[in-house]
């Protein structure tokens, strides 16, 4: 590779760019790419796309066969093995939930249940409820054992290592520049400064810029699109792990970090405790930007973690 | 400690309500593009609308669960040097804030091929759930859609479910069955 200002002037400018979505995750996954010809770009985005529906078949809670729901039906009677992506989140979530002193689980997965957010399957034992994150055991050969009677979810966690492999497949493809959106889940890469839009959590169909990025990940959490009633209160799918409870729906929390998974995960612990969040976001070098509704001018007032050198990201 | 200091105590700036951008739309594929990503091989795509009997409604909705909105059927016979290749489904389902154009392919096996998103629009308030609103994007052409503000493009946003495009690929399978078949 030369030099690259003199590779900037030899390569044609990219004439091919694509957009996409389909349906998967759970949500909408949107992947956008630019090359130098059609052909390479579509054929860049369907790899793309397969990485995302490999996790999606992998991780899912819903789907019988993942390997999500063999460990949960399976796992406490004996050693359950899975596919590497699988250890690798699993991993990646036993480190996060250390590194937060359990504000990250992935055992909250009977709360979800309960308030209605994930399906019931018939064919999973039923749980002992004194269960949490250290007692998934990850044993040698991508073989996993649960200690205790419990049940795991990895959708937030696994929907960013989706777009973490999409982007990667992306590159492979030979794609100048990129970025996969898996429902708020989102990593870019290419030469361009690009600007990072949220919602208005008071409005969520209103858009706010929030800063500005080159390359790198986010991720925001928020309840407004997952709301539930749940006994006479507007409830959402972000549980403190340590007290089981829902979070409220006013805030919406932004993370930015080096990849998708690690920001997914950051954004359940920023919600959890947002005063404790500084120590774990700077480990992972991460900054996290918390949004709230402010009544008195309809606007949103902005907090930020700040600290984090990726110095990429600015506000606008 | 000072950075949670300032974590807690500095609202860092107040964005006003005006710095909203309004509500937006993106098309991803016309459905020609849609017949071609998801039939590469086909050479012909042949209409074949069906416009539902009552009967058929309600066969439709008790095998998928799902309840059936308009009686027509937008589909078209996916053929490869003459021969049957599969089906292309063209339908629309909305939500609370989104409205989506999408496509399904059945393949000759009767199994589900791929699903591509078309289009997506999303609104402030409640004009997705009027029909007049709606009726304005039906049978448009690729090109005359709505135009995405350019810079607004990378948003990251709480997860938005995608579970009435779930159900309407379940209605689709279902209307495949009952009138297509």
């Amino acid at each position: 590779m030369n030099a690259p200002v003199d590779a900037a002037l030899l390569q044609p400018q990219p004439c091919a760019e694509h957009l996409r979505a389909r349906p998967l995750l759970g949500t909408l996954v949107e992947i956008a790419a630019a090359g130098a010809t059609p052909e390479q770009v579509q054929a860049g985005i369907e790899c793309a796309f397969q990485a995302v529906e490999m996790v999606h078949a992998l991780m899912s809670y819903h789907a019988a066969d993942s390997d999500v729901s063999h460990i949960n039906r399976c796992a406490f009677e004996r050693p359950v093995p899975v596919h590497e992506h699988t250890w690798r989140v699993l991993a990646a979530a036993r480190e996060m939930a250390e590194a937060s002193g359990g504000l990250f689980d992935i055992s909250i997965a009977p709360t979800l249940t309960q308030l209605g957010f994930l399906p019931r399957h018939a064919d999973f034992p039923r749980i002992s409820g004194r269960g949490d994150w250290r007692h998934v055991a990850l044993l040698p050969d991508n073989r996993v054992r649960l200690m205790r009677r419990l049940r795991i979810d990895l959708s937030g966690i696994a929907k960013g290592y989706a777009v973490d492999l999409a982007i990667k497949a992306l590159m492979d493809s030979g794609i100048s520049a990129g970025r996969v959106n898996a429902g708020g889940d989102l990593r870019l890469f290419g030469d361009a400064t690009q600007t990072l839009h949220v919602r208005h959590p008071g409005a969520p169909t209103s858009i706010v810029p929030l800063v500005e990025l080159r390359a790198g990940a986010a991720a925001t959490s928020a309840g407004y699109y997952t709301q539930r009633r749940h006994r006479g209160r507007m409830i959402t799918p972000l549980i403190h792990p340590h007290t089981r409870a829902a979070c409220g729906v006013e805030r919406s929390v932004t993370v930015l970090a080096q990849d998708c998974m690690t920001a997914d995960a950051l954004t359940k612990v920023v919600h959890a405790e947002p005063a404790q969040a500084g120590a774990v976001l700077s480990r992972f070098n991460a900054r996290a930007l918390m949004l709230e509704h402010d009544p008195a001018s309809g606007g949103c007032r902005i907090f930020d973690s700040g600290a984090s050198d990726s110095g990429q990201a600015r506000h606008v | 400690m000072s950075n949670l200091d300032r974590w807690l105590m500095i609202p860092a700036l107040i964005l006003p309500a005006a710095a909203s951008a309004p509500a937006f739309a993106v098309q991803y594929l016309s459905v020609e593009q849609a017949q071609k990503a998801l039939f590469p091989g086909a050479d012909q795509f042949e209409a074949r609308p069906v416009a539902l009997s009552a009967a058929q409604r309600s066969a439709i909705e008790s095998a998928s669960g799902v309840r059936v909105r308009t009686a027509e059927v937008n589909a078209w016979q996916a053929k490869q040097g003459g021969k049957a290749a599969g089906w292309f489904m063209l339908d629309e389902v909305y939500g609370k804030h989104e409205f989506i154009t999408y496509a399904v392919a059945i393949g000759l096996d009767g199994a589900v091929k791929g699903v591509e998103i078309l289009d997506y629009r999303e609104t402030h308030g409640g004009e997705v759930q009027n029909p007049k609103w709606r009726a304005q994007f039906t049978g448009k052409k690729a090109g005359d859609t709505l135009k995405l503000d350019e810079d607004i493009k990378n948003i990251s946003g709480a997860t938005l479910s995608c579970k009435h495009l779930t159900d309407g690929v379940k209605r689709l399978l279902a209307t495949y069955e009952a009138v297509l078949k």
